[in-house]
């Protein structure tokens, strides 16, 4: 017997009912934090099948260690953490490789030049992107993390911090050096 | 995007003096400046300096022009797209059918049989309890067991001492030897008379009879 979903409890509330083994209620956290903690795992395996994948992963992983997660960081963290930590382990398992699938693959078929408007950019739009995803592989797990935590997911250095489980500098180190990555093979593309 | 380098692109003002060690240590901040994440003192001091110096600013621009590449190259999460549009359906049905652990199922039917009666339920739990106890004082048993911690002879210890009546001598040794062992019951009785021989266990309730077989 199940007892009904209430969409608007509280996390708190939601967090002790899922603990008791009540799916539905951790169903109204999934949804909540869903698309963070895909974005988290896009930012290391940078693919979004695998990203998916591993945030089924993380919910699961969640859901089962319900009883170990104490209130000392928030409940948001403790997830994003458990993805990152996820993706980075599938990330040094599967090794470095790039492929596209799906509606990846057809964003970059799409920005194939075509016979109308301007070839020109749309060709410089391509080769942008592809070297940048391309620099993006270059860098660390880690490194790639903490760039596109910050700049795609928006999260502060602290939010960060706690995430990847390294000190506030540690962050601010990899970002410069991941900045700095990027920044040349943009650099590169300006002068070629 | 521009290949900048520190120093000759500096704008200078007549008496500034400019440190091309200041740009190295700014350069380390800029990055923290664009995310507003240093403190206010320092967002100053680099604020300060980009106002100056040109090929920071570059370099800042720089920078946010990296973010704005990556935030395109990654687009928007579509949770109507196919692999995304039941993603929570199919993380509950895998969660659904995880193996459940015992302590888990039980806390679980309990919990929630509880929610469903509401307080009738512990109501009616407390009625049924105290209808057993009732039921468990008022059986004949239960008679029984009083009366015989009162020491009040029970309906089947008269009925044995009327059997017993035929041998008024035994009889009495019975039942002044009612606490005693029942082996020296027994010698006691056939001490008066060697053909008849009883066992009695008053602790039990029982006594046993043996007669001679008639000719």
């Amino acid at each position: 017997m199940r007892t009904p979903g209430r969409q608007d409890g509280d996390e708190a509330e939601l967090i002790e009912r899922s603990r008791k083994g009540d799916s539905e209620a951790f169903g109204v956290l999934v949804q909540r934090y869903q698309r963070r903690v895909i974005g988290v795992a896009l930012a290391v395996v940078h693919n979004q099948d695998d990203a998916v994948e591993l945030a089924q992963e993380t919910f699961i992983r969640a859901f089962e260690n319900l009883a170990k997660f104490e209130s000392r960081s928030s409940f948001s963290t403790w997830l994003y953490r458990i993805a990152a930590n996820l993706a980075i382990d599938f990330w040094r398992r599967e090794g470095r490789h790039v492929v596209l699938h799906g509606e990846d693959a057809d964003n970059e078929i799409s920005r194939l030049p075509t016979t109308h408007g301007d070839s020109f950019k749309e060709v410089a739009r391509s080769q942008l992107s592809k070297r940048l995803k391309e620099a993006l592989e270059e860098l660390t797990p880690e490194h790639r993390a903490v760039i596109l935590l910050r700049e795609v997911e928006g999260m502060s250095y602290d939010e960060i911090s706690e995430v990847l489980q390294c000190p506030r500098g540690t962050v601010m180190s990899r970002l410069h050096y991941a900045r700095t990555h990027l920044r040349t093979i943009l650099q590169d593309l300006a002068g070629s | 995007m521009r290949a900048l380098t520190c120093g000759p692109s500096f704008k200078t003002w007549p008496g500034v003096e400019q440190d091309m060690a200041e740009c190295s240590e700014i350069s380390l901040m800029l990055g923290a400046f664009e995310d507003a994440e240093l403190e206010p003192n320092e967002m100053q001091e680099v604020a300060y300096h980009l106002a100056r110096c040109q090929s920071c600013s570059g370099i800042l621009s720089d920078y946010s022009s990296v973010g704005r590449e990556l935030r395109s190259l990654t687009p928007a999460l579509d949770f109507t797209a196919p692999n995304l549009a039941g993603f929570a359906d199919a993380v509950i049905a895998r969660i659904d059918r995880l193996p459940q652990p015992w302590y888990r199922r039980i806390e679980r039917y309990f919990g929630s049989g509880a929610d469903f009666l509401g307080s009738g339920f512990a109501w009616g739990g407390a009625v049924a309890a105290v209808a057993v106890v009732t039921m468990l004082l008022l059986t004949p048993y239960a008679q029984q067991m009083s009366s015989r911690r009162l020491g009040a002879p029970s309906a089947a210890s008269n009925q044995l001492a009327a059997a017993t009546v035929a041998q008024p001598s035994t009889a009495n040794d019975v039942s002044s030897m009612a606490d005693n062992d029942s082996h020296a019951v027994i010698s006691r009785l056939e001490s008066g008379n060697p053909s008849v021989a009883v066992w009695s266990e008053p602790r039990k309730d029982t006594t046993v009879i043996w007669l001679p077989d008639q000719p």
